[in-house]
């Protein structure tokens, strides 16, 4: 941050921190309050749910169970396996023969996908053209998928009856020791198998229910040798995929490029945030991925003053500079914010200056979004601002001074103090009708950072 | 009628399975063929763009802020469901260290509020995917080489091996022959050392070149050469060497990666070291600490997984250093077996634990195995039971190496 020049600097939203409830420090736009406790809460102490998938390029969305069945990939949109640009179907016509007559060929249009970018195409995936414009492109399967799912179902149903067996002996309220192969319960179920033949005999109905153990592979004794060709021919690199173009198909992790296949598209999906207190939602999206609006945004911004850094100060130690900052209400009521000073706290960590705040309530105009238009002749709530306090005053903003004296000899010259205001807590209004929001004084610590000491 | 129509299958509840490796996560859904996502472990700082490896923690705060970042990468990216409640699988290595795994289980139960988690050994979820509860469970990571024996289902603790021989050993190995020597070809038709620009070997350009241009040469070629490399023989003994790949190292350089880069890189996974150590002979090794009459057996049912051993020509090696060394006679006398034989899951090596993972987390009996959120909410900490055959263990085995 110290590369950056002083106006940058000034910029930075970073410079004006509140305190999160949860004790981190983030600057307001990062912060949401929650209207039901009436507390700060940022994104790293909110609950993040899933809001309902979307497909990025067709912009449908996608039920969550479909999403899952689908493995939150969209059914029509590929995406190209060497460069991750969106495929593009193109159409093309071939000569077929005829149907009426054999022996004369017809034309009838083709289609296959080509990557605008990269130029890399179905057809070099060795793929056949399709007759239908929305594909009807065979996804590759699994080769193990068959073996896999016995061996599943085989651990299902063993599975089944440790649970059953469990229930019983709850009963029976005896207790098994508890070895090792029985803390994961992983490794007896393999294990079962083995004692099964033995048991046969002894319990025919017992084992009715255990599926045959699944035919087990037979080990490999000798492996294939290297082809010899690596020995001598000389490779071509392009026709060798990178690992991240492997990885894309964990399950086939092509070596070569010309096994590579187009990817279904991600879907990509919208959060929402919850309170973990009174689970209040704090954002929700709108469900139309086409909107950028929201349900429910309930960002700090919009609900608390924020205080901003009005320019520059230079800062030597043990000097008295006045800085000015400005205060804005985001609220369509008018607001009485105090400023109070942190009394026996001296962490240099955040505080390395002293700073003298006014001591009088100051009164912030309401936020109006009609005022842009306003010529400034428009008669105006009237204030009777003490000059030395406020310097100015415009539709819901003022700027006020401060005498900031760093007690630091060098570095950081940051000062800290607390924000008490007036809240209308207008969620609290809506059960209760017409009635006037309720008045509530919400307090916020502020962390701000003013520059570096001059030295 | 199939026997097992009708029954609830638990994967209606949407288990995560997650294993965080030191180079790649794997993450998925249980009861699912494959992971839906293989990303590296890293996070990405969203305002500075530094990427962060997950491993690389200084403290575990950081480590804390950095799977809080993963995690949600792989919830919110790939598998697309809240994370309230879940049940999770978490896929861990026997040398997972505790202060790691207490983190895990902080940020999934306080952060992400899932339901339960269950910590589930790799070693043991691999030979899952088999149906098997008997074998060399070999695992060929990024930063070691870690062989644990599993016998009627029981790891046989006192006989785990692991040396630092991995994907890593044969970056720096590929990054050491290219300084030496090594020639990048500039737009400017010139030739200039790598050595003179060292920055431009990243750790990706070493992997890539590692993936793309590398493999394990034959058993009879990799003796050749060590023979000339390490024990001194005439040159002219060498094998021809494999012709070298013109690599483009970004859009207007080129370097050259030879054919002795190529071939002999993977060489440092199978040269023995001074303590006559490999990662064949680490096999050995740990079957020679098991009990003569489990070794049979043992050695018929060996299980190799891991990204590493995905490198072309590894298996033929691998099977080639174990009949070789079986023979010598630091092994001969004692060993007690002549024949090794290896068991094929139904995966890729690089997520073959993840694929066990996947099948416990399908199973009913999962959340009576795993640790609820209550539980661990009450505690503060991960039970004893948790860490107890793993860690306790470890420690002794740690402390009585030294
Ligand atoms: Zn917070
Ligand atoms: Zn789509
Ligand atoms: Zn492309
Ligand atoms: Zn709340």
């Amino acid at each position: 941050m110290t590369s950056l020049t002083k106006m940058a600097t000034f910029m930075d939203v970073n410079l004006v921190r509140y305190l999160c409830t949860c004790g981190k420090r983030l600057p307001p736009c990062r912060l949401y309050l929650c209207r039901h406790c009436l507390k700060l809460r940022c994104a790293d102490c909110v609950q993040h749910e899933v809001d309902s998938p979307y497909c990025p390029n067709c912009l449908e969305n996608m039920p969550a169970s479909e999403a899952k069945l689908k493995k939150n990939r969209c059914s029509n949109c590929f995406d190209c396996p060497i460069c991750g640009h969106t495929l593009m179907t193109r159409a093309t016509s071939q000569m077929v023969p005829s149907s009426e007559d054999p022996s004369k060929s017809t034309p009838k249009k083709m289609y296959y996908m080509a990557c605008s970018f990269c130029r890399w195409t179905t057809r070099d995936g060795g793929l056949a053209d399709q007759s239908t414009s929305n594909g009807g492109w065979k996804d590759e399967e699994n080769p193990e998928a068959k073996r896999i799912n016995t061996l599943l179902e085989s651990y299902r149903s063993i599975a089944q009856r440790e649970k059953a067996e469990k229930e019983r002996k709850k009963y029976v309220k005896r207790r098994s020791h508890a070895g090792f192969q029985d803390r994961y319960g992983l490794t007896s179920v393999a294990m079962k198998w083995k004692i099964q033949p033995a048991m046969s005999n002894l319990s025919v109905k017992e084992t009715e229910k255990v599926p045959p153990a699944p035919e087990l592979v037979s080990p490999v004794e000798d492996f294939d040798p290297l082809p010899s060709e690596i020995f001598s021919d000389i490779v071509q690199l392009d026709k060798v995929t990178y690992l991240s173009h492997r990885l894309n198909a964990p399950e086939f992790q092509p070596p070569a490029t010309k096994d590579l296949r187009p990817v279904h598209k991600h879907l990509l999906v919208r959060r929402s945030l919850r309170c973990r207190e009174c689970d209040h939602n704090l954002s929700k999206p709108d469900f139309n991925p086409l909107s950028i609006k929201f349900k429910i945004q309930l960002i700090a911004l919009n609900h608390i003053p924020e205080i901003r850094i009005m320019a520059p100060a230079t800062f030597s130690v043990n000097k008295e500079t006045v800085v000015t900052f400005t205060l804005s209400n985001p609220s369509v009521y008018s607001t009485v914010v105090k400023l109070l000073p942190i009394e026996g706290d001296t962490d240099l960590d955040y505080m390395t200056a002293k700073v003298d705040l006014p001591k009088s309530d100051l009164v912030l105009a309401l936020h109006d979004d009609t005022a842009v238009y306003d010529d400034g002749t428009k008669a105006q709530q009237e204030f009777k601002d003490d000059p030395r306090v406020v310097v100015f005053r415009r539709a819901n903003k003022l700027g006020f001074a401060a005498k900031v004296t760093p007690f630091c000899k060098e570095g950081e010259v940051k000062v800290s103090f607390m924000m008490k205001h007036e809240f209308r807590n207008t969620a609290a209004a809506i059960q209760s009708e017409d009635k006037e929001p309720k008045l509530e004084w919400l307090e916020h610590r502020i962390f701000i950072n003013l520059g570096r000491i001059q030295l | 009628m199939s026997l097992f129509e009708g029954l609830g299958y638990s994967n209606d509840k949407n288990v995560y399975i997650i294993d965080i490796g030191s180079a790649y996560t794997k993450c998925g859904l249980a009861g699912e063929t494959g992971p839906r996502c293989i990303i590296p472990s890293t996070v990405t700082n969203s305002r500075t763009g530094k990427v962060t490896k997950i491993w690389d923690y200084r403290s575990t705060a950081e480590l804390h802020e950095n799977l809080k970042e993963l995690l949600s990468v792989l919830i919110f990216r790939y598998l697309l469901m809240s994370p309230k409640d879940k049940r999770v699988v978490v896929v861990e290595s026997l040398l997972c260290p505790t202060d790691f795994r207490e983190c895990v289980a902080r940020v999934l139960f306080r952060h992400f509020e899932v339901g339960c988690v269950l910590f589930a050994p790799g070693h043991v979820l691999s030979l899952l995917t088999l149906g098997s509860a008997c074998g060399m469970v070999m695992d060929v990571g990024y930063n070691e080489t870690l062989v644990v024996p599993v016998y009627e289902g029981i790891p046989i603790m006192l006989a785990w091996q692991s040396i630092p021989l991995g994907g890593k050993a044969i970056h720096s190995r590929i990054k050491d022959q290219l300084l030496d020597g090594g020639v990048v070809k500039t737009s400017q038709h010139q030739d200039i050392p790598v050595a003179s620009v060292p920055d431009s070997l990243t750790e990706d350009i070493l992997e890539d070149i590692k993936v793309r241009c590398c493999f394990v040469t034959e058993f009879s070629r990799g003796q050749a050469i060590q023979d000339v490399v390490l024990r001194g023989a005439d040159a002219s003994k060498m094998p021809t060497p494999t012709p070298a790949i013109d690599y483009p190292l970004d859009g207007s350089r080129i370097v050259t990666v030879s054919g002795k880069i190529r071939e002999q890189s993977c060489e440092a996974l199978f040269e023995l070291d001074d303590d006559e150590r490999s990662v064949a002979a680490l096999l050995l090794d740990s079957l020679m600490q098991c009990p003569i009459d489990t070794r049979r057996e043992l050695s018929e049912n060996i299980v190799v997984v891991g990204g590493t051993a995905m490198l072309p020509g590894f298996f033929h090696r691998l099977k080639k250093e174990l009949d070789t060394l079986a023979a010598m006679p630091r092994y001969k006398q004692t060993l007690g077996v002549k024949t090794f034989k290896f068991l094929k899951p139904p995966a890729k090596e690089n997520y073959t634990a993840w694929l066990g993972g996947a099948m416990v987390g399908a199973l009913e009996t999962l959340p009576s195995k795993s640790l609820s959120r209550d539980a661990y909410l009450q505690r503060g900490r991960l039970p004893d039971w948790c860490s107890l055959d793993q860690e306790t263990w470890i420690d002794d085995r740690t402390v009585q190496r030294r």
